[in-house]
């Protein structure tokens, strides 16, 4: 559905695109006579949820745009994908640009915006090229700007490279920097939908969720439903990596097992290697003992039912030769790091989590300093405007919870038995 | 304005507001506390400090009060266990990174942090960590320190930087716990509001340089008062410490004239006050070509045998729009109604420029109370738009001059040669809050008065608006008098002798 071109010749060309796999023909049909409204709700029907993280219903999200505002409206295409593990984004802009693009027209029109922004992260130089190419073929086709395919809807489309901060995939934190300001998220209300860039109601929509709106188009809400779950259609990329013999991405159906998203898509574990532990959805997501594995789907309430999150469908799957406390403080590291500073419980907390860390790490800390990372966590989550502060939290909680014999020994005894 | 209200209920009572209001305002008008940083009623929503968080019956998380608008309805706790735990942890946060130097900072006594610390504060510290140390003693403007490990990020300073002076010299830099207030490369907060940002600084972060470590702010009395330093007359608070007779600071209060501001020149208005810069005793000539101390009391009697040797037509008043509408009225009742006096002159600074405003506040009439002059002198009958009235008092031949001269010197830079010029002429009592007019050897008559903070009365400012001194401070000199008691005494000599 999403990596419809995947291996033909040019499979990134837009001659590929629209002679192979019908390319355009959705956006055709949906300015050749459908109304907005008509999209939103095709779109609601399939149950499209987003794929940049948090799951929520992208047709529900765009109908919150109001409809009886005059003046300019924004479409932005989230593909700055920060979150660590994941690069399923990257691999659709390479493999086929168009379908995000004519994503885009569909998505654009449905909620009146006539101007949208593509959000790369400056470090996806190869992606970018793509994407630029993409969009120059698109408008030398006439398939991007004035009055598309004769209908009198105008669509611009601009690629934008940000500096490459975990915070600007944050939606606005995205907008500020699109802005020219500092990336870092604002208080909602109001919500992008009513004011977002400059002000303006904005849609921000990650790179493969708006790559499935013209499948959906095309085939229809029911035809998309066939795939996935109730409460999870369609199909998920997952960027696997890991001791692997195939790590890389794949399309599957949500619900899809975990155990063949391990042993048949990514060619199962490294010969003598063994499943320790699983971080199913990126680094913000909670960590997963290989007990809690078993029998798991690839969705969002499965995910849910063992307190973890399916996010953006990064699948890291970490071998016994790893440490956790080590895992534990590099992912902690990553979010002080990143951490844009303002929330005081995020700006102090995720500083003060990585301050006790590297006491583990040298054996300076106190013994109760494991038992305090999940206090510090749990008092930092769910009170901050954007949901880094989260992010960082849950996987500490789901550490010190399942893991903490292995950090006591760590703290205890250098490297713990394990590789330094 | 909408009319329309909402009804919604806090910690149990129903609460009507304006449609609009968030729950943090609400509370505010109905003396509900909600512990906060970055919120300030005269700046916009950051949302950062986290400090203000409530439940709102039937939502999975805690809210913050400062950004929730209130609903019908709605259902706000801020005293559920709950919610005091959150507010316990969100002071451990502020402090992981805070030095403990309360005992060497500023604002101690004031600080938000320490007070908030002292009702909800968790006493036991979970932090057993080394903490981040930043950069300290900051000059980043000509009234100002800044040090940035203090800082609590709330945001604040960069806000009012950018909405109310439009400087925008602020910024907070770098992310994470590594993030830290200062000014951009090359830019130095240069304007006339600088000392706001002490003030609205909830922590110690930003100092005054004027008023560092000059005294711990709970040894101070503080009285309300108006700003005298120009026809805008913010409504201010005045600190001093009667015991040792000094004056230290003046910090605005919110109200309708100023909002929650005030000016860097209005602040140095109490530095006239105190007794260093003061005339203390009364001055009257010796018979022997000389001068000599005395009772303010003889002084008055002094000038009483003067005004009885000559005629009303004889006889000017100089003032100076600095005196009170009651100082004014006593004065002129007196000399205009009783003696028949008709020159009047008012003491202007010869370069001001009435007119300017710089948009915000200040303007350009550094006097507090050019319209109650004014009203003054229409009610007695006089011309009441005389400007710059020294060279027309020279040339008016008056043997007998009662100068009234302005409160606030540093306002008027002429006023030395001023005083000069007027111990040339015939007799002149000059009255004054001013101790270098006692250095002007050729005056033979002087008065102390009191100062703005120490008596009764009011002042109207440019727009007439009525702004009140009624809460004075004891005088910082002991024989200092107010314009309506020296001239009732005046009145009460003259009638008897
Ligand atoms: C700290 C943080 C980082 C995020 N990074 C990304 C990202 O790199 N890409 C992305 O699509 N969404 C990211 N998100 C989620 C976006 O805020 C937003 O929910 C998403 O782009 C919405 O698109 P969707 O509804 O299509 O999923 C991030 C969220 C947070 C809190
Ligand atoms: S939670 Fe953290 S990253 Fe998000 S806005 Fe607050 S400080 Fe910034
Ligand atoms: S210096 Fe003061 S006002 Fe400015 S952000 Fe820091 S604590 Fe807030
Ligand atoms: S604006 Fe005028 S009245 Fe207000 S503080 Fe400044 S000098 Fe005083
Ligand atoms: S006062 Fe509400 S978050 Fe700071």
């Amino acid at each position: 559905m999403i990596l419809q071109t995947e291996g033909l010749p040019d499979q990134h060309s837009l001659k590929t695109y629209v002679e192979k796999v019908n390319g355009y023909t959705a956006a055709r049909k949906v300015l050749g006579g459908m109304s907005r409204e008509q999209v939103i709700e095709e779109v609601k029907q399939a149950g499209l949820r987003g794929r940049g993280g948090a799951g929520f219903l992208t047709g529900l999200k765009w109908s919150f745009v109001p409809k009886d505002i005059t003046g300019p409206k924004y479409l932005i295409c989230n593909n700055d994908e920060s979150e660590p593990g994941t690069f399923k984004d990257r691999y659709l802009c390479i493999t086929n640009p168009h379908q995000v693009i004519e994503g885009m027209i569909i998505a654009a029109y449905a909620i009146g915006a006539n101007k949208g922004y593509i959000y790369t992260r400056w470090e996806y130089q190869e992606e970018i090229r793509y994407l630029e190419n993409a969009i120059k073929e698109a408008y030398d086709a006439g398939l991007l700007g004035k009055n598309l395919f004769g209908s009198g809807f105008d669509f611009d489309l601009d690629h934008y490279t940000g500096a490459g901060a975990y915070i600007c995939g944050e939606e606005t934190g995205l907008i500020s920097s699109l802005e020219g300001k500092k990336g870092q998220p604002k208080v909602k209300p109001p919500f992008p939908a009513v004011s977002g860039y400059l002000s303006r109601p904005t849609i921000v929509n990650n790179t493969e969720t708006l790559a499935n709106v013209p499948w959906i188009i095309n085939n229809g809400a029911k035809a998309f439903r066939q795939f996935g779950t109730e409460k999870s259609p369609g199909t998920k990329l997952f960027s696997i990596s890991g001791a692997l013999n195939k790590p890389g991405v794949y399309e599957v159906p949500l619900g899809y097992p975990f155990a063949s998203l391990l042993n048949i898509e990514a060619g199962g574990m490294q010969p003598g290697r063994t499943l320790k532990a699983l971080i199913p959805g990126g680094a913000s997501a909670p960590v997963l003992t290989p007990a809690e594995c078993e029998g798991l789907t690839m969705d969002f309430e499965a995910m849910a039912q063992r307190n973890t999150m399916l996010g953006s469908g990064a699948v890291m799957v970490i071998d016994d030769r790893q440490s956790m406390a080590e895992l534990l403080k590099v992912t902690i590291e990553f979010f002080a790091h990143e951490s844009c500073g303002q929330c005081t419980p995020c700006r102090e907390g995720t500083g003060w989590l990585n301050n006790i860390m590297d006491g583990i790490m040298d054996r300076s800390a106190k013994p109760d300093n494991i038992a305090r990372l999940g206090s510090v966590a749990r008092n930092m989550g769910g009170k901050t405007i954007c949901a880094l502060s989260d992010a960082c939290a849950m996987p500490v909680m789901s550490y010190v919870q399942k893991f903490s014999g292995e950090l006591q020994a760590y703290l205890a005894a250098g490297s713990g038995g394990h590789s330094k | 304005m909408s009319t329309e209200t909402v009804t919604f209920n806090l910690n149990d009572r129903d609460i009507t507001v304006p449609k609009g209001t968030t729950v943090m305002e609400a509370a505010h008008k109905h003396n509900v506390y909600i512990p906060h940083f970055c919120w300030h009623p005269g700046l916009s929503i950051a949302g950062v400090c986290r400090f203000c968080l409530v439940k709102v019956d039937n939502r999975p998380k805690l809210e913050i009060a400062c950004n929730l608008q209130a609903t019908p309805g709605m259902k706000v706790s801020t005293l559920l266990p709950e919610v005091k735990e959150a507010h316990k942890w969100a002071l451990e946060f502020h402090l992981v990174n805070h030095p403990l130097d309360c005992p060497i900072c500023d604002q101690a006594g004031e600080c938000k942090l320490q007070d908030f610390y002292m009702e909800v504060g968790k006493y036991k510290s979970e932090m057993d960590r080394p903490k981040v140390l930043k950069p300290k003693a900051l000059d980043v403007g000509s009234e100002l320190v800044l040090d940035t490990e203090r800082c609590i990020l709330c945001d604040r300073c960069v806000r009012f930087e950018q909405e109310v002076t439009k400087t925008g010299a602020l910024g907070i830099f770098n992310r994470g716990d590594r993030a830290v207030v200062g000014t951009y490369p090359d830019k130095k907060i240069e304007h006339n509001y600088q000392d706001n940002l002490v003030d609205i600084c909830p922590v110690g972060a930003f100092t005054s340089r004027d008023f560092r470590f000059k005294q711990r702010v709970w040894f101070l009395k503080d009285q309300p008062a108006v700003c005298p330093g120009c026809s805008t007359g913010c409504h201010v608070k005045v600190y001093g410490k009667p015991q040792v007779r000094t004056y230290f600071r003046v910090k605005p209060q919110e109200s309708e004239v100023n909002g929650h501001w005030m000016c860097d020149v209005g602040r140095k208005t109490y530095k006239h006050l105190n007794q260093d810069q003061r005339l203390r005793f009364a001055v009257a000539a010796d018979g022997k070509g000389g001068r000599q101390r005395v009772s303010v009391a003889e002084a008055i009697a002094s000038l009483a045998l003067q005004l009885q040797g000559v005629a009303a037509s004889d006889i000017a008043l100089l003032v100076s729009p600095q005196y009170t509408c009651e100082e004014y009225d006593a004065l002129f009742a007196f000399f205009v109604k009783k003696l028949g006096v008709s020159k009047v002159f008012q003491w202007r600074e010869p370069t001001e420029n009435l007119d300017a405003f710089d948009g915000l506040l200040y303007r350009g009439d550094h006097n507090p109370n050019t319209f109650g002059l004014s009203e003054a002198l229409a009610k007695a009958g006089l011309p009441k738009d005389v400007k710059n009235g020294f060279e027309d008092l020279a040339r008016s031949g008056a043997k007998v001059v009662v100068a009234l001269a302005p409160e606030i010197e540093f306002q008027f830079p002429s006023l030395a040669g001023q005083l000069q010029k007027l111990s040339e002429l015939a007799f002149v009592s000059v009255w004054t809050t001013s101790g270098s007019a006692y250095n002007v050897k050729g005056l033979r008559h002087l008065v102390p008065l009191k100062g703005f903070a120490e008596k009764k009365g009011t002042f109207r400012n440019f727009q007439g608006k009525v702004g009140e001194l009624a809460k004075p401070f004891p005088a910082a000199v002991d024989e200092a008098k107010d314009v309506v008691e020296v001239v009732t005494a005046l009145a009460e000599v003259w009638a008897h002798a």
